[in-house]
């Protein structure tokens, strides 16, 4: 048992599915914050933990004590008017997004979120295939909350959609993964859905992609694509004739490629029809037109991989591996920025115990 | 802190060392002009240098690292908040002269661009490849894309594709202790901390930005301008909340009350309509058939909330008029009025009303000339105090007010500022805002770039801001 254990046993809970020693699911910011003062003060590593739909993302980290947003006071306080939200980091994004749906208006994060939190949506700076239209996740949290791995609990930005008072901490925070903190709370920026919505398969999404002018998300697979449109009514009709193609209701997401391996390849937007044309055939994929993402799922293939990494890395690009890569980089090579970066996390983590080595470099 | 005689004489040496003779300025009235910015605080360098490539620019720091002076990068000083203001003894790294566009990328529509480069120069070069540079504040003929970067600043097209920082994807810049660092790049979500993110807006305390990756975006292929006059402040702030709650965001949303309708008509002539208690502006770009739907959608909120005209640009002539109108507004003031102050605060969208009516209470009790254009869309107030400083007792009222200001704007939920950034004029002001833990960890992360505070010292953050020590020594 670990010395947290002991000291937090009110806190600890039984969870099968998630595979560390402690377990401990703090009930407010405060309990969060002693519990992190507690595991700076014997250098002892945590792992931030919201739905845990994205642990595979980035290096193993070597702890035994996850730190759960779970019991934290996970309010949503919306204002439609203001086209804003305020999460708790527990809150799932699935229960916000549906939510938020019911008023017409979205904070846009993944489409296929699985058990994945608000938090954890910040904590890995993820966005969904929308951000084509309406930018990355991280053009979108206005205000967070985190805990520091020292034990202080620090607010950075604020509740408006303009804001240059101070450092940009929300966008600091955003793709962390948990290296400077426990994030507790979120304040979106939000867009409304649009009248209305369609899929529309076509065979060729790059030139459909250039006959449209910045439409929802474009989405290239092995046999083709999607179109995805929103609007006014007039508007996407309009497309739809543009696009000739077989046109559904509603935004229909593809799955995320399966496999035992999974990641993410990130190449100059300009890039996608060259790099999608090196994604080996045992590869499935799903790449963002007009963005340069392309998701791929497969068997395990470290070869694979690395070659796919070359490539990216040539054209200031990455490869990261978000499930599966057991003996494999997770990363590539590290950003040249790291002694920077260190010192970064060392003015919000002193002790190197929030997710010590899962950021690339070792970070 | 001063430097004097030989110490002075030796730092000289080594700043002409790294610049060269021409591009090093030392003459009193030189120096004059360049210490003070678009605001009312002044200052007086110690030396300006002119750098005109990265490396002559590692040169500068290693020269002030040597002779322990601080640096302040400037662009071309159009910022109102004092951020390019030497508060002590500094010496001005003015980065106007590395104005090349490195590199054009059609393809993932990209550039490469020296800080020097001025906006509206950036999307006139873009053009010919169908692309331009969102972020247009009003000084946009003036102002440089590292002073963008400096302030993430916005302008009115900030409301649909967001402020600076969502159009910048990387920078290189030098740091503190004069290495060169690649942040960002031209791929999304490059591996690691966002340090990029947290460059942008940080008024040049955390490096000196040598050269920035901009994202542009594609012209849009219809845009619609319409100027529609309400009888009240009220029925104008209710058009935009319907609008947005139509499910619409234009790319524009801008106010204008009757005060600075009245000085703006006299100033540009574009036939606006002066017995209108406020104007709004409204613009939308798209593809043709979204265009038409959303004017449409803007006409009937407006209508349904007692719009008393609506005017429609009728060609490209017109629409530069109704933006001439718009940008021209401090210029027109500065005609009517010796002396004004422009400011800057946000609030949530829907406490615009409220805090409005508070800003022209204020105004009253402090007998100023309160006039209010700002982007009505995203919250950004702007009030602007036209007045005489040569009038005894004036500044200090102006102090105030603008104090009283940024109280109400806060009490209704609101920030220090939306695009001016904090510099010198709001720096002791953020403890309104911000828990000394708040402040203390911005102030760990500027440590963490710059522990000798050889940059922009004495901005953005209050001092006494690093004031917590946790104790965690083993």
């Amino acid at each position: 048992m670990t010395d947290l254990a002991a000291e937090f046993a009110d806190i600890a809970v039984d969870d099968a599915a998630i595979p560390l020693e402690t377990v401990l699911a703090p009930r407010s910011e405060e309990e969060a914050a002693a519990v992190l003062a507690a595991a700076a003060r014997s250098a002892t590593a945590i792992v931030p933990w919201g739905g845990g739909s994205q642990q595979g993302l980035g290096a193993r980290v070597d702890a035994a004590v996850a730190v759960l947003t779970r019991h934290l006071p996970n309010h949503v306080e919306w204002s439609p008017d203001d086209l804003t939200v305020v999460a708790g980091a527990g809150v799932k994004i699935a229960d916000l997004e549906r939510q938020l749906a019911g008023g017409g208006q979205s904070a846009v994060l993944s489409e296929t979120p699985g058990s994945g939190t608000v938090g954890g949506a910040v904590a890995t700076g993820l966005s969904g295939w929308r951000r084509y239209r309406y930018g990355p996740t991280r053009d979108r949290i206005l205000e967070v909350r985190l805990v520091t791995g020292d034990g202080r609990i620090v607010r950075g930005g604020g509740r408006v959609v303009k804001n240059v008072s101070g450092y940009d901490l929300p966008r600091l925070v955003t793709g962390s993964l948990g290296s400077l903190g426990l994030i507790t709370e979120v304040c979106f920026k939000l867009w409304p859905i649009g009248a209305e919505v369609r899929t529309v398969r076509v065979a060729d999404p790059f030139a459909a992609d250039a006959l449209l002018y910045r439409p929802l998300a474009v989405i290239a697979d092995r046999s083709g694509g999607w179109v995805f449109l929103a609007g006014t009514a007039a508007d996407v009709e309009a497309a739809v004739d543009v696009l000739q193609g077989d046109a559904r209701d509603g935004l229909v997401w593809p799955d995320d490629p399966d496999g035992d391996l999974a990641g993410i390849v990130r190449v100059p937007a300009g890039d996608v029809p060259d790099a999608v044309a090196r994604i080996p055939d045992h590869f499935n994929y799903l790449a963002g037109v007009g963005v340069g993402e392309i998701r791929f799922g497969g068997p395990s293939d470290s070869g694979a991989v690395d070659l796919l990494r070359r490539y990216a890395e040539a054209r200031g690009g990455s490869v990261v591996i978000t499930r599966g890569g057991n003996g494999l980089d997770p990363w590539g090579t590290p950003p040249a920025s790291l002694s920077l970066q260190a010192r970064v996390k060392a003015a919000f983590d002193p002790r190197r115990v929030c997710n010590p080595g899962r950021l690339p470099g070792g970070l | 802190m001063t430097i004097t005689g030989t110490r002075l004489d030796s730092l000289l040496g080594d700043l002409r060392a790294a610049v060269g003779r021409e591009r090093l300025k030392t003459d009193p009235l030189e120096l004059h002009v360049y210490g003070t910015d678009g605001g009312v605080a002044r200052g007086e360098p110690l030396a300006v240098v002119l750098p005109e490539t990265t490396e002559e620019v590692v040169a500068v720091v290693r020269a002030a690292n040597r002779h322990d002076v601080p640096l302040i990068a400037r662009g071309a000083g159009t910022g109102l908040a004092g951020g390019a203001v030497p508060v002590e003894p500094a010496v001005l790294v003015v980065l106007t002269r590395m104005n090349q566009i490195h590199e054009i990328d059609d393809a993932s529509q990209t550039a490469w661009v020296g800080p020097g480069v001025i906006n509206l120069d950036l999307s006139r070069v873009t053009q010919s490849a169908g692309l331009y540079f969102a972020p247009d504040p009003s000084s946009q003929a003036a102002c440089t894309i590292g002073g963008n970067v400096a302030t993430n600043a916005g302008g009115p097209h900030c409301l649909a594709d967001g402020t600076t920082v969502a159009h910048i994807l990387g920078v290189e810049m030098v740091t503190a202790a004069g290495e060169v660092v690649n942040l960002g790049g031209k791929a999304p979500d490059p591996p690691g901390l966002d340090l990029r993110g947290v460059v942008v807006g940080s008024e040049g305390t955390l490096g000196i930005v040598t050269k920035v990756l901009v994202r542009l975006l594609p012209e849009p292929p219809e845009v619609r301008t319409m100027l529609i006059a309400f009888a009240t402040v009220e029925d104008a702030a209710a058009t935009v909340s319907g609008t947005i709650a139509a499910g619409v965001v234009p790319a524009a949303l801008e106010m204008m009350d009757r005060e600075t309708t009245i000085a703006v008509e006299n100033f540009v002539q574009a036939g606006l309509h002066t017995e209108a208690a406020a104007l709004l502006l409204a613009e939308v770009q798209g593809a043709p058939a979204a265009v038409a739907a959303e004017e449409d959608l803007i006409a009937r909120v407006a209508a349904s909330n007692a719009a008393i005209e609506v005017r429609t640009a009728a060609d490209d002539m017109e629409r530069a008029l109704f933006w001439k109108a718009r940008k021209s507004a401090f210029g027109a003031v500065a005609q009517a009025a010796p002396d004004y102050y422009l400011h800057d605060t946000v609030v949530p969208r829907t406490r615009l009303v409220e805090v409005l009516k508070r800003v022209y209470e204020i105004g009253e009790r402090y007998d100023l000339t309160m006039m209010n254009v700002f982007h009505a869309g995203d919250g950004n107030l702007h009030p602007l105090m036209a007045f005489d400083g040569s009038e005894p007792g004036v500044l200090e009222r102006v102090r105030r007010a603008a104090e009283e200001i940024v109280e109400a704007s806060i009490e209704a939920g609101g920030v220090l500022s939306g695009e001016h950034g904090i510099g010198l004029e709001k720096r002791d002001l953020m403890p309104l805002i911000f828990s000394p833990v708040d402040l203390d960890a911005q102030e760990r992360l500027r440590e963490a770039f710059d522990p000798e505070r050889r940059l922009n010292p004495g901005k953005v953050l209050p001092a006494g801001s690093r004031c917590l020590d946790y104790g965690l020594m083993p």
